[in-house]
């Protein structure tokens, strides 16, 4: 709307007057019109009228302070809501300069008293008025792009940490993509530890919903994966507990999480897997792509009180990868219109190993190729944790 | 792509909810509502028809799981009627498939007691 009015130029574009005293809203039409301007007057008599013709030709809203619905400040601060982006000058008697500026205090772009001022200086004043409007519009949305990236940051740091680990025969890489092409963050997070025995504990979870409540949640999960891991829980505890704290924090009954939580012998050669819900990692041996359907699952966290989630051992070799992923990778769109699936997922992967691309650029490699399949930035969060070991990595 | 919610409560005592779209993380919020406006109505025996269903992603699963655990807690139940492999698996893959009745057809579903 503002765009369109943007391109328009001056051309067109209406001024609404609200003026309950004809003799002086005759004056303005005529200033208007004298200057040759092409501003097109718009007389109205109360605030509430003026709301309803504001139209996307509106350029300035030029307002009396003394009308039968909305004396004064009390008007302005009424016309003032009711504008939105459209600036307002306010209109003044003779007496009335202190009122003036202390409506520019107020929000209000200029001040005019009645009867001084001249046609040209009229619309000077307009256009004045508008540039101003469009550079307070433009430092305002700055200010709420910088609230949002700290907000963001903030709660990246929570979600998606650095992994912990050391073993130098471990490649591995993790990558976070918010969804929507939006600085909003959704509820995925991971994470990585080392333990002290050499198994490398991994974490890949999603919290269903969209929003700062699921992400604060998925903080908390994270946070809890980590001080069971390091407080010595079995992994076979480790989910239960997860959901216990799941019950305990979540901020409304209808939300979930999804994990998949991974052991990985000392020796790199096994993978014990536990699925909550959540799709099973890919598996990569010898640069060939599986998706491991003999891989058991459990339920998603927060659905039944007494769940189990069955371990799988996946005995990996001495060159593989594994490819943790969360469903927003997966929901894209492919150019037929059909979702991306793991199925198209796995396409891609096998596609870019095949290349030669390595652990470090894979993940971006993957969601720029869901992304193009899309035709566009994904809706929902991506996140990836892969894992290799065997000189491919 | 639209979220399409019909009622039919002529198959009593079973209100039949049919859901046709995309069910993702924009459109849930109109299905939680629609099952809360259901069950606040007195309706028990809910069965969601989600046969033209094109999508659903965890959020919608996460409403329906909200809407039959509210159900369950009045005593109601709510079943799916859904054949479509894609839906199915989303539902195997989260665990859904032996919590949820899923029957093959609305009939099958409302004939059950």
């Amino acid at each position: 709307m503002s765009g369109q009015r943007e391109r328009r130029g001056v051309e067109n574009l209406e001024i609404l007057l609200v003026e309950d005293d004809a003799g002086d809203a005759l004056l303005v039409e005529e200033l208007l019109d004298g200057a040759g301007s092409g501003l097109e007057p718009v007389w109205t008599t109360t605030v509430a009228e003026a709301e309803r013709r504001i139209t996307a030709r509106t350029l300035c809203i030029l307002l009396d302070l003394n009308l039968p619905d909305s004396e004064g400040l009390e008007g302005l601060r009424k016309a003032l809501q009711m504008a939105g982006r459209i600036p307002v000058i306010v209109l003044t008697g003779r007496v009335d300069r202190t009122l003036g500026e202390l409506a520019v205090a107020e929000g209000a772009q200029d001040y005019l008293v009645k009867g001084t001022v001249s046609g040209e200086e009229l619309v000077r004043a307009v256009r004045y008025a508008v540039e101003r409007r469009k550079g307070q519009e433009t430092a305002r949305r700055l200010a709420e792009a910088e609230l949002l990236a700290a907000e963001k940051a903030r709660l990246e740091r929570g979600l998606l940490p650095r992994p912990i680990i050391s073993n130098p025969a471990l490649s591995w890489s993790t990558r976070y993509r918010p969804g929507g092409g939006r600085a909003l963050l959704g509820g995925d997070f991971f994470d990585g530890i080392e333990l002290d025995d050499g198994c490398v504990r991994v974490l890949m979870g999603d919290v269903t919903g969209h929003g700062p409540d699921e992400a604060a949640l998925g903080v908390a999960l994270r946070v809890a994966w980590r001080c069971l891991v390091l407080a010595g829980a079995p992994p076979e505890a480790v989910l239960s507990g997860l959901q216990k704290v799941l019950g305990a924090e979540r901020h409304s009954e209808d939300v979930f999480a999804t994990v998949c939580d991974i052991t990985l012998t000392a020796d790199l050669s096994r993978a014990v897997v536990r699925l909550g819900g959540h799709p099973a990692p890919l598996l990569l041996r010898s640069g060939r792509v599986e998706a491991d359907t003999v891989i058991q699952r459990g339920p998603l966290l927060g659905l039944v009180d007494d769940a189990a989630w069955p371990a799988t051992t996946v005995a990996l070799g001495d060159d593989w990868g594994l490819m943790l992923f969360t469903d927003g990778l997966v929901e894209g769109r492919t150019p037929d219109g059909q979702r991306l699936d793991v199925a198209g997922l796995m396409d891609l992967t096998s596609e870019a190993v095949g290349r030669g691309v390595g652990l470090g650029s894979l993940a971006d490699e993957l969601i720029a190729s869901a992304e193009r399949a899309n035709g566009g930035p994904l809706l929902d969060d991506v996140a990836l944790f892969l894992l290799g070991s065997g000189s491919r990595w | 792509m639209e979220l399409g919610l019909q009622v039919d409560d002529s198959r009593s005592p079973f209100t039949v909810l049919s859901v046709k779209g995309e069910v993702d993380v924009y459109s849930a919020p109109r299905l939680r509502e629609k099952l809360v406006e259901l069950v606040s109505e007195g309706h028990r025996q809910i069965v969601a028809d989600l046969e033209g269903v094109d999508f659903l992603d965890s959020t919608g699963l996460g409403v329906l799981v909200g809407g039959l655990k509210r159900l369950r807690s009045h005593d109601g139940d709510l079943t799916l009627v859904c054949t479509q492999p894609r839906i199915l698996k989303v539902f195997e893959i989260t665990g859904l498939t032996t919590v949820f009745r899923i029957s093959g057809s609305i009939d099958e579903a409302t004939s059950a007691s």
